[in-house]
């Protein structure tokens, strides 16, 4: 079992899907720990099953077979509704296209994940606030989505990401859509959340954004074929 | 965890969503509206016709009158029909003497249409010959003058009591008619009373258009006898019974009488207003059921075209649906959303079919002019229309809620 500053445990995981009459294994025995208030870049080409172990690790996908520890408890075999539970109230998702609604305001996207944990604080508002504070977009709070810049959609992302006060947040090529100039704010962010108990977990193939992470991870044929922390 | 905070949730969504395509909702509850719209009036114009005509009956004797009518003798008298006189003035005097459960008694002879002459016009209306007994039957009031009387079915008197039509327009810019005369078929008639106007209370068109009550006229039937039919012969029986209780009794009495008179052969028959009634209230049944799902056809289409565009507005928020799942909503969450949505959209659509109901019924009032509703507001189908359409805008919603609610996140967000 894993100790009490492991966040994460997946042991010979594996994920297959069925394309077709061919068998992919997107996944193919993958062994990882991931540490509390670790930065960790998973590196790859496509196809790699990067983007597999990420919504693995985001309770979105299950595993085909293998053992998943998350905080110590066996999350091998969770249901639906409570892997729901775990995305509401324990992971935070940044994605490269921002996925913000466009019709709510950026205050309202920021509050969505509290709608969905069934957490209903009585200074919601205030919370929402602080946390677009955090990324310095309090002052876009009532503004759409559609009105701000792609470098200001991801912050908000992040601050979406936040709201839930999530142990481990994970990000699909963040600064994908991103310039260069604001590339390293977002970064920066990433970074000093560290800070506040949150774990990280980026996919990028950009090794600019990777030399961010303390650790970075390659992968390749769904394998672990390269990793700081070995 | 707690439903009623999830379908507010859903609900306020829902709201949300509907408002952000104003244009799109408002089309896609145009079904419902026109659905809800057509059933509540159609429902309102029919009750209010219906419910006029047995306002109609009530006054005219209401269920303690029968009328008697001649009719073919049955098969096994076929043979023998000849020996009986018919229906004739005797069966009168049979029942006024024979049968005191009977309150009034009058003889009609119809002469039907007649062209009613005077001070140079001509109007066409109804012509009856009646016993005074009429006046109790009929419940008719009089503005001027007196009923038939006695003495004018003895004397076959050339008197006449004439309805507002005949009244108003043969002799325009009188009041009180009461001692005026006029023409019908050559023969020369005094005007002894005058009706007052039924326009204001009774089925029908103001006195300018039709109105059976205002253009019926009456002679001694006596006097229509002699004058143009030259028998005894009368068109139907009236009878007002002395109460409800002896309606059974009174009708075998009438007919027992009538069955001697009539030398055994039964070629009359006996009608109740029951049985119109039941007729009426046959009628109103079929009316409203048939009205009615001919609306609920049309509630239908207004519930597919929602279901259309909620798959639509599923399609097009797939990557919506992604998201929201991705931060952790579950499939129902999803489901009530979308299923909010639906409910919504035929709520508004319902309420807005209600208030373009009443606008028509309101409209159906105003070209309709007289005094009593054509349109009461229908209350009951205010209440099943909207009903209904709410249930159909759930059920409706069901399916495509579904599909967005099992929607796998992965693929969800992938979907551009």
């Amino acid at each position: 079992m894993s100790d009490s500053c492991t966040v994460f445990e997946l042991k010979d995981i594996r994920r297959t899907y069925q394309v077709g009459s061919e068998l992919v294994h997107a996944i193919d025995g993958l062994d990882l720990q991931i540490q509390d208030r670790e930065f960790i870049a998973v590196i790859g080409t496509s196809g790699s099953g990067k983007s597999t172990l990420m919504h693995t690790l985001g309770f979105m996908d299950s595993p085909t077979s293998g053992q998943m520890f998350f905080e110590g408890e066996d999350v091998s075999n969770i249901g639906r509704g409570d892997r729901a539970r775990l995305r509401s109230t324990r992971i935070g998702f940044v994605f490269q296209s921002f996925n913000l609604l466009p019709k709510l305001s950026v205050l309202d996207n920021v509050l969505l994940p509290l709608i969905y944990g069934r957490q209903n604080p009585a200074n919601k508002k205030e919370l929402g606030y602080s946390v677009l504070e955090r990324v310095g977009m309090e002052h876009r709070a009532s503004h759409r989505p559609s009105q701000l810049s792609g470098g200001e959609r991801q912050r908000v992302a992040i601050a979406r990401s936040l709201v839930n006060k999530p142990r481990l947040i994970l990000a699909d090529e963040p600064t994908g859509n991103i310039d260069t100039k604001n590339r390293g704010r977002i970064m920066d962010l990433f970074g000093s959340l560290l800070d506040e108990g949150i774990t990280l977990a980026l996919v990028t193939h950009d090794d600019v954004v990777a030399q961010y992470a303390q650790r970075r991870i390659r992968m390749q044929d769904g394998k672990i074929v390269e990793d700081d922390a070995r | 965890m707690n439903p009623i905070a999830d379908i507010y949730t859903g609900a306020s969504n829902g709201l949300r969503e509907v408002w952000a395509n104003k244009v799109r909702t408002l089309l896609s509850m145009t079904g419902i509206i026109l659905g809800v719209a057509a059933l509540v009036a159609m429902v309102g114009i029919v009750q209010g016709m219906l419910g006029n005509m047995r306002a109609s009956f009530e006054r005219s004797g209401g269920v303690l009158r029968l009328e008697v009518y001649p009719r073919e003798a049955p098969e096994s008298q076929q043979h023998i029909a000849g020996i009986s006189p018919g229906m004739t003035w005797r069966d009168i005097v049979a029942i006024e003497k024979a049968i005191p459960l009977a309150d009034y008694v009058t003889p009609i002879v119809d002469m039907s249409w007649e062209s009613f002459i005077a001070n140079g016009r001509r109007e066409r209306s109804m012509l009856h010959g009646v016993t005074p007994d009429f006046a109790g039957i009929s419940n008719r009031k009089l503005d001027y003058g007196r009923f038939i009387a006695d003495s004018d079915i003895d004397a076959k008197s050339p008197v006449i009591v004439v309805g507002s039509y005949i009244a108003g327009d043969l002799f325009r810019n009188i009041e009180n008619v009461v001692g005026q005369q006029l023409r019908v078929r050559g023969q020369v008639y005094t005007i002894i009373g005058q009706f007052e106007s039924t326009a204001s209370r009774g089925f029908g068109r103001s006195r300018r258009g039709w109105n059976y009550e205002d253009r019926k006229n009456y002679i001694p039937a006596t006097t229509a006898m002699s004058r143009y039919k030259g028998d005894d012969g009368v068109n139907r029986i009236e009878i007002l019974a002395s109460s409800v209780e002896a309606m059974p009794d009174l009708m075998s009495q009438i007919n027992n009488t009538l069955t001697q008179t009539h030398r055994g052969i039964q070629d009359f028959e006996i009608r109740t207003q029951d049985e119109q009634m039941q007729e009426l209230k046959k009628l109103e049944n079929s009316f409203t059921y048939s009205l009615g799902g001919i609306a609920g056809i049309s509630l239908i289409v207004g519930g597919i075209g929602i279901m259309n565009v909620m798959l639509a507005s599923v399609s097009e928020r797939i990557r919506e649906i992604g998201v929201r799942k991705a931060i952790g909503a579950r499939g129902h969450d999803i489901f009530i959303q979308f299923l909010a949505e639906a409910v919504v959209i035929s709520i508004l659509g319902g309420l807005l079919g209600l208030v373009a109901s009443v606008g028509l019924l309101t409209l159906a009032q105003d070209l309709i002019p007289q005094g009593e509703n054509i349109s009461n507001m229908p209350v009951t189908a205010m209440f099943y229309g909207f009903l209904f359409s709410s249930l159909i805008g759930l059920a409706s919603g069901i399916y495509p809620a579904m599909r967005a609610s099992r929607l796998d996140p992965i693929d969800a967000l992938r979907y551009e």
